[in-house]
């Protein structure tokens, strides 16, 4: 397990430089700089700002320079955001984009499996096709066409839930956002845990544990569960994927001040290394997301070896 | 004199089907896929039950246990200790099912939870309908395992079923279907996913079981050799019906339908005697 653990955090690290590489020249890539103004600056000036932050230098050398400062724990000085670095700006917004991402999707596997099981069991009854038919929606409905109707009736129409802002994490401020970003993947999820419980349900295993004489609730329990979470399990890692970007779209729509604010004004001010720096902590988050999912799955399948 | 012969009949007597049909619901319409089926299963004896593809061999031994798919219903008599399993209490069913009848399938390879440790499989049956502790179970387990043929048992109880041989399975299947020492065993084509050495080994495991324990036992197959070697009785089947049902030797030898003949026709005579 130890091994295996490593192996796969060594692995990572050339994946962490690809991405750093290739967001690194996407960015120079992309037309203007972060100094780029409608009223040019005076040149001596923009000389001196660009020396300040080595953009004068060829991109090859500022590519050195930045994955230097890297492997120091250096994420750089924001460029926009004068006298912050690039770290404290993330710290700033991260406990406020985990608190977010990981209530939405703890209530998103959670829902999500418990509606696709109960659906399962109870097939082609109107149980099922009410969760079948809502998820549909679920699925096809955006989350920035979701948030918006949430506040417009829950906000302004029934009066109960603040239409956005932080407030240090006052649950009532919490609950539309989580809510908006959630509910696109508690409807994926439970049309996939259907899915794969019917199939469970449906194989020879299942007749076997019936053969036995047991009951509906100890067969689920014991034999169908571990077998039909598998592919959600799976989907641990794409689910937070989406939940990411969507978080980006949510923390604008309700004003909060998490990393995926940065992540849209940086790349929009051409903000180099505040970009960079939320680019190489949502990769890093996804591989550590994978490698849970790895695990998880050798826990659960005794036929996954790692 | 004869009546007392019938009741040494009657007290040998473990299940008796009366008239049971089975239907099933499909789009084209209502399939009657077992139609008015009579016959007695008696204690340490085997019946066997031949009969080519979808003559409802396998549909008679769900119905009678429960196991038919949701679009399926049977109507008729299974009387087992003094309830009709078909028109009984699910949870009456139930109480029978792995207790005092045993279920073992065609597919050795996919019977068994993959997730679950072959003695927790073992195990459960027994934790569950007699209430017994899980070392007491797994003490049980040994015993049984010991009765299918299984060596190195403390290993096999603590490996997962991707680990064992699909002759393993089926022995861990039939040493399942032991543990609460059971009173009829269905046996589906026990042997038809196996190789021909461990065909044999399985199929004297359930001579044993008969002999020894006076288990009734069913055995479903497709290998008229197979039903000759093992069974005392045998039902032959078509198209869900009984064309002939009787003791063995005698309908192998003296076939009353055409069937039956045109079945023997096609095993190689060297089989059974
Ligand atoms: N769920 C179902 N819905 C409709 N028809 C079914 C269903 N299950 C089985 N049948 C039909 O019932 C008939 C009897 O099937 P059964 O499984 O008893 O055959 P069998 O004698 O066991 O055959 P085999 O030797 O291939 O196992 C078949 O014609 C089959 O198509
Ligand atoms: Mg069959």
């Amino acid at each position: 397990m130890i091994k295996f653990i490593t192996k796969r955090i060594l692995i990572a690290i050339p994946t962490l430089l690809i991405i750093i590489a290739f967001s690194f020249s996407m960015m120079r890539v992309a037309p203007g700089g972060p100094f780029t103004n409608e009223r040019a600056l005076p040149p001596e000036i923009e000389k001196n700002i660009k020396a300040a932050y080595n953009l004068d230098k060829p991109v090859y050398e500022q590519f050195y320079i930045y994955m230097k400062n890297i492997a120091r724990g250096d994420f750089g000085p924001s460029f926009k955001y004068k006298d912050f670095s690039v770290k404290e700006l993330i710290l700033n917004g991260l406990p406020v984009s985990v608190t977010l991402g990981l209530s939405a999707i703890i209530i998103s596997l959670f829902l999500g499996s418990l509606l696709g099981i109960i659906a399962a069991i109870n097939r082609n009854t109107i149980f099922d096709y009410s969760v079948m038919g809502v998820s549909l929606v679920g699925i096809c409905v955006p989350s920035f066409v979701m948030a918006p109707l949430l506040s417009l009736f829950f906000s302004l129409y029934m009066g109960i839930l603040p239409t956005s802002g932080w407030n240090n994490g006052n649950i009532l401020n919490l609950i539309l956002p989580i809510t908006a970003l959630s509910l696109p993947q508690i409807a994926i999820i439970s049309r996939m845990m259907r899915a794969s419980t019917i199939e469970v349900l449906n194989s020879n295993f299942i007749r076997t544990a019936k053969s036995k004489g047991l009951n509906q609730s100890y067969i689920i329990r014991k034999h169908v569960i571990r077998a039909s979470i598998l592919p959600i399990v799976e989907y641990l890692a794409p689910a937070s994927a989406g939940l990411m970007t969507g978080s980006i779209i949510i923390e604008q729509i309700f004003g909060l001040p998490g990393i995926g604010r940065y992540f849209v004004v940086g790349a929009l001010q051409r903000d180099y290394t505040l970009v960079s720096g939320v680019l190489i902590l949502y990769a890093s988050l996804l591989i550590l997301l994978i490698l849970i999912t790895d695990i998880v799955r050798a826990i659960l399948d005794p036929r996954v070896k790692i | 004199m004869q009546s007392t012969q019938k009741n040494i009949k009657n007290n040998n007597l473990l299940i008796n089907i009366n008239k049971l049909n089975v239907f099933f619901n499909t789009p084209e319409g209502l399939s009657h896929v077992v139609k008015d089926v009579n016959f007695n299963v008696k204690k340490g004896t085997c019946l066997g039950v031949v009969g080519e593809s979808g003559s409802g061999k396998t549909q008679t031994f769900f119905s009678i246990t429960g196991l038919l798919a949701k679009n399926g219903y049977a109507e008729g008599e299974a009387n087992f200790k003094n309830y009709n399993l078909i028109t009984c209490d699910d949870e009456i069913r139930r109480s029978f099912l792995g207790k005092s009848i045993g279920f073992i399938f065609q597919d050795p390879m996919t019977s068994l939870t993959p997730h679950l440790k072959i003695g927790d499989q073992l195990a459960e049956i027994a934790i569950y309908h007699k209430k017994i502790t899980k070392s007491q179970a797994l003490q049980r387990a040994a015993e049984v395992m010991d009765v299918v043929k299984l060596p190195n048992n403390r290993d096999i109880i603590n490996s997962y079923p991707h680990e064992l041989s699909g002759g393993m399975k089926q022995r861990i299947m039939i040493a399942i279907s032991l543990m609460c020492e059971p009173d009829l065993i269905i046996a589906d084509e026990p042997t038809t996913a196996l190789d021909v050495t461990t065909q044999a080994e399985i199929l004297n495991i359930f001579n044993d079981l008969k002999n020894n324990l006076n288990i009734g036992l069913v055995l479903i197959s497709h290998n008229i050799g197979v039903i000759a070697e093992t069974s005392n009785d045998v039902l032959v089947m078509k198209n869900g019906q009984i064309l002939e049902n009787g003791n063995t030797h005698e309908v192998l030898t003296k076939p009353k339908n055409d069937y039956t003949k045109h079945l023997l026709s096609c095993i190689p005579p060297w089989i059974g005697n």
